[in-house]
């Protein structure tokens, strides 16, 4: 990474003619160059470096943390990435195009499921079931979203839902499909195979977390490459106006479909990976509202359409989840949700861009104050 | 197939007549609050969810009749839902100028309540599954072979008898029809010197009274539980988005067709076939007429 | 003479029981500005939009280069060269001026540092140089109504379509417009300009066409064509509000 803008690095180019000298492009058939000057500017290299820097020095803090963590707060950690990954394989789609899905455990029930029963049908390792979950969760979304995104707004919303909630009820309601054993409400156990590297399944806690801080390093990746590349510009170019879009060459619907199936895979992946740590999925927490809704809150507080927003919020949020269930007991059932909605009630009023803004806005004028600009 | 007993086809016709015009009466506040505010209550089902409480525990605690808890619960829930609006949804309103997507905020703002109120509900209340019980004997009216669950009618007459009075209200009355010039054109209505939030909070105000009324009616033959209030909700929006999003007799009229559907196509498939048959419906809809079978293309 | 670089042959297009344009038909050469004009509702938007594929003609062709774009969606039909800008200006409002720019670039290629050079050499074009790292939200509406017209240069077209470019802009603003949009042409862009203000088609087109009920009632030079009976007619009001702007 790093270079994160080339042309803007490039200081002593030479300038291009400028606006009023002739130039010779006379036959006007083919698409036209116009004149122009290129901007020669320092740019913001010096806060991008510093950024970069952050960055590796938390990935190493957590690449470090199972050395000395017990075997609870990993597992606590481990739930709070989960939640990050799964927030930013949203945002992937949903942060960038502006729709809001309520409907992504769809996809992680796909994959989960698609994981779970590959292994206990076909023995097939779930190192491979995942990436075969998140293919036919990507198919999945393409069925769903090719009719769901001419619709807007909330109407995109509600829709997402209705298509969880037919997968949820139907496989809460199915003991066996053309001979799979879904196994209805009671849901799937993973076999025990004990230490097994091919069977994706480990004694100990740190193995699940370094996958899981792979797969979430992955995500921001994709996110990050995302934000600089065509698909990255057509997606915000479509949430800022459609028909404006239309204009420069976009089929809206095209590049949606691309992103969501993307977005889709690698939450389809997180369902395998959820099934393989706690080694039960069912249809009501994999596929149910509830954790459709907690992604999609979590990016959204954070800040959707950003690289690390969903990662933030999934940090501040998630862990709430943990702390009542384990300091407060089960007396306090449901009261993380209570802060959630209040939350997010404050986060739509108040800070419609996320908890993100403001903190980049104080990050960046830090680096302002000591850097080039 | 085999064939069906017509009787109890038709037994099952009316049953689903009833329960449809129920929910159509349910889903009257969140067509309503569409209509006029363009906010989608995410929070609807959590309303109808609070009032079957508050007439749970009048008849628990103080010994109140559930039919007469609606002189409590009615005004209860106008209260509640002037207060969300005027004090939740008014500022992001104020805010509308600014260039964000403002249906998903409402959207997201009135998310935010439901879990809020859902939560709350089922740390005070717990996952307990709650009754309450009408003293009056209520025995079922029969009609020919047919026997009709009088709790289920009276209901059902409630909700037919509330589009009726809605309307009329709307149409006739000083504040109904400043309703009706806010829905159309807020920023007319403004400059016509009509009050636009203080509407707001009044149309908002009589979406949660109605569920008042409802919760009420329906608590003797409903269980109630904290988590009553979604399923509800998500049907409601089945309802209005078939009847055609802010049309009062729709409502009515989707609440009927998708309880027909239902008690129809729960007797050929089991009930939670019927339950994704309608949820299948509800997403045809939106697809090929948005519109709704009584809006206005 | 060669073949004209926009063929427009008998389009029309109806909206239930309203007819907005029949039979519509001409012609426009390389390198020419040619002005549409008309009254309110004489089906010029609705000519504008089917050419830019957002309305897709009832009957009729539309021979861009040689080949009938007519049932091309809009995306394909600005890849085959054909830009076109809004009324309304339609920025990406959370993006900076140089990402407004650099959208359009990746029809004709995705190497997005090139894009960005481009993009800058636009914002410069357009004199918007300084603003280029401003989100869009912050602009005056004039300098929207000009990202609007780098935004469909962006996409390297051979023929611009203009919706009203100088709608609510200062005399000044429309003057520095109208040179804009000569400089455009100068580059060998073909231009097609929808415009009410008289002031600026005089000073911009060569020919211009008038439509009315979704007809075409005049085509000839700006002087000659004022003044033909037709168009006096159907123009009258606009025309002397036009003169007053």
């Amino acid at each position: 990474m790093i270079t994160a803008r080339p042309s803007r690095l490039r200081k002593g180019m030479v300038p291009l003619p400028g606006v009023a000298a002739p130039d010779s492009e006379g036959s006007g058939g083919g698409p036209v160059g116009l004149p122009g000057r290129r901007r020669a500017r320092g740019g913001q290299g010096g806060a991008s470096l510093a950024g970069a820097a952050a960055l590796a020095l938390a990935g190493l803090a957590a690449l470090a943390l199972p050395l000395v963590a017990d075997a609870y707060v990993l597992h606590s950690c481990i739930v709070v990435l989960f939640f990050a990954y799964m927030a930013t394989a949203w945002n992937f789609v949903c942060g960038y195009v502006g729709q809001l899905s309520i409907g992504h455990a769809m996809f992680a029930g796909v994959g989960g499921y698609a994981t779970v029963l590959l292994f206990t049908g076909l023995g097939l390792s779930p190192w491979l079931g995942m990436p075969v979950g998140g293919l036919l969760a990507a198919g999945l979304s393409v069925v769903v979203g090719y009719p769901t995104f001419r619709l807007r707004g909330p109407y995109f919303a509600l829709t997402t839902i209705a298509f969880a909630e037919m997968i949820r009820i139907w496989v809460e309601n199915t003991d066996t499909f053309l001979g799979i054993p879904l196994n209805g409400a009671a849901g799937l156990t993973v076999p025990l195979r004990g230490e097994s590297l091919a069977a994706l399944q480990f004694n100990g806690k740190a193995p699940y977390y370094y996958l899981i801080v792979a797969l979430l390093a992955g995500a921001l990746l994709a996110t990050w490459r995302l934000e600089r590349s065509k698909l990255g510009f057509y997606l915000k170019a479509i949430r800022g106006d459609r028909d404006a879009a239309e204009s420069l060459g976009i089929s809206p619907a095209r590049y949606q479909l691309v992103a969501l199936a993307i977005s889709a895979f690698m939450t389809g992946v997180g369902g395998g990976f959820y099934a393989q740590f706690f080694r039960y999925v069912n249809a009501e927490r994999l596929i149910g509202v509830d954790l459709s809704i907690d992604i999609a809150l979590m990016s959204i507080i954070g800040g959707q359409g950003t690289v690390f927003g969903p990662l933030l919020g999934a940090v501040l949020l998630a862990p709430l989840a943990e702390i009542t269930r384990g300091a407060l007991g089960g007396s306090f059932l449901g009261l993380h949700i209570v802060v959630y909605g209040i939350i997010l009630m404050l986060a739509v009023l108040y800070l419609p861009k996320g908890l993100i803004a403001p903190l980049r806005t104080l990050l960046l004028r830090r680096a302002g104050r000591g850097g080039a600009r | 197939m085999a064939p069906m007993d017509p009787l109890i086809l038709s037994f099952a016709l009316v049953n689903g007549l009833l329960i449809g015009g129920i929910y159509g009466g349910v889903a009257l506040g969140l067509s309503l609050i569409f209509g006029v505010m363009r906010v989608v209550n995410f929070a609807h089902g959590s309303l109808l969810m609070l009032a079957l409480y508050a007439t749970f525990w009048l008849q628990a605690l103080a010994g109140i009749e559930p039919y007469a808890s609606i002189v409590v619960t009615v005004p209860l829930l106008f209260a509640l839902g002037f207060l969300i609006q005027s004090v939740i949804i008014a500022p992001l309103i104020r805010r509308e100028s600014a260039l964000v997507v403002e249906p998903l905020s409402a959207l997201l703002l009135t998310a935010g309540v439901y879990l809020v109120i859902d939560n709350l509900a089922l740390m005070a209340f717990g996952p307990d599954v709650r009754s309450a019980t009408t003293g009056f004997a209520l025995e079922p009216l029969m009609l020919g072979p047919i026997p009709v669950n009088m709790q289920r009618l009276i209901a059902f007459s409630a909700a037919i008898l509330s589009a009726i009075l809605l309307s009329a209200w709307l149409r006739g009355t000083r504040m109904g029809r400043a309703i009706r010039a806010t829905a159309q054109n807020r920023d007319a209505a403004a400059l016509s010197g009509i009050d636009v939030p203080l509407v707001y909070a009044v149309t908002f105000g009589i979406g949660a009274a109605l569920l008042g009324l409802f919760g009420s009616l329906l608590a003797t033959f409903i269980p109630i539980t904290p988590q009553v209030g979604l399923s509800f909700g998500i049907r409601s929006f089945i309802v209005v988005v078939l009847g055609g999003i802010g049309s009062i007799p729709g409502s009515i009229v989707g609440g009927l067709v998708i309880g027909v559907f239902e008690a129809l196509a729960s007797q050929f498939v089991p009930a939670t076939s019927a339950a994704i048959l309608s949820l299948g419906l509800f997403v045809l809809i939106l697809l090929v007429r948005p519109s709704g079978l009584m809006g206005r293309a | 003479m060669s073949a004209p670089l926009l063929d427009v042959r008998g389009i029309s297009k109806r909206f239930g029981g309203v007819h907005a344009v029949r039979d519509l038909s001409f012609r426009l050469e390389r390198g020419e500005i040619l002005a549409l004009l008309g009254p309110n509702g004489a089906g010029k938007t609705t000519a504008f939009n089917m050419i830019a594929g957002f309305f897709r003609p009832d009957g009729g062709e539309i021979l861009f280069q040689g080949r009938n774009v007519a049932r091309l969606r809009p995306w394909d039909v600005c890849k085959a060269g054909i830009a076109r800008t809004f009324q309304l200006s339609k920025p990406f409002a959370d993006l900076t001026v140089v990402e407004n720019l650099m959208v359009g670039g990746f029809a004709r290629s995705s190497d997005a540092g090139a894009i960005r050079d481009r993009a800058e050499e636009i914002a410069d074009f357009l004199g918007l140089g300084r603003q280029a790292d401003t989100e869009v939200q912050h602009l005056t509406a004039f300098d929207r109504r000009k990202l609007e017209l780098g935004r469909a240069l962006s996409t390297e077209p051979v023929l611009l379509l203009m919706d009203e470019v100088v709608a609510g802009a200062t005399p000044a603003e429309g003057q520095e417009m109208v040179a804009l949009v000569r400089r455009i042409r100068d580059r060998g862009i073909t231009i097609l300009i929808v415009e009410h203000v008289m002031k600026v088609i005089m000073a911009l087109s060569e020919r211009v066409i008038v439509m009315e009920s979704g007809r075409l009632i005049a085509n000839g030079a700006p002087r000659d064509v004022v003044n033909q009976p037709e168009v006096l007619k159907a123009y009258f009001g606009e025309q002397y509000a036009a003169g007053r702007a």
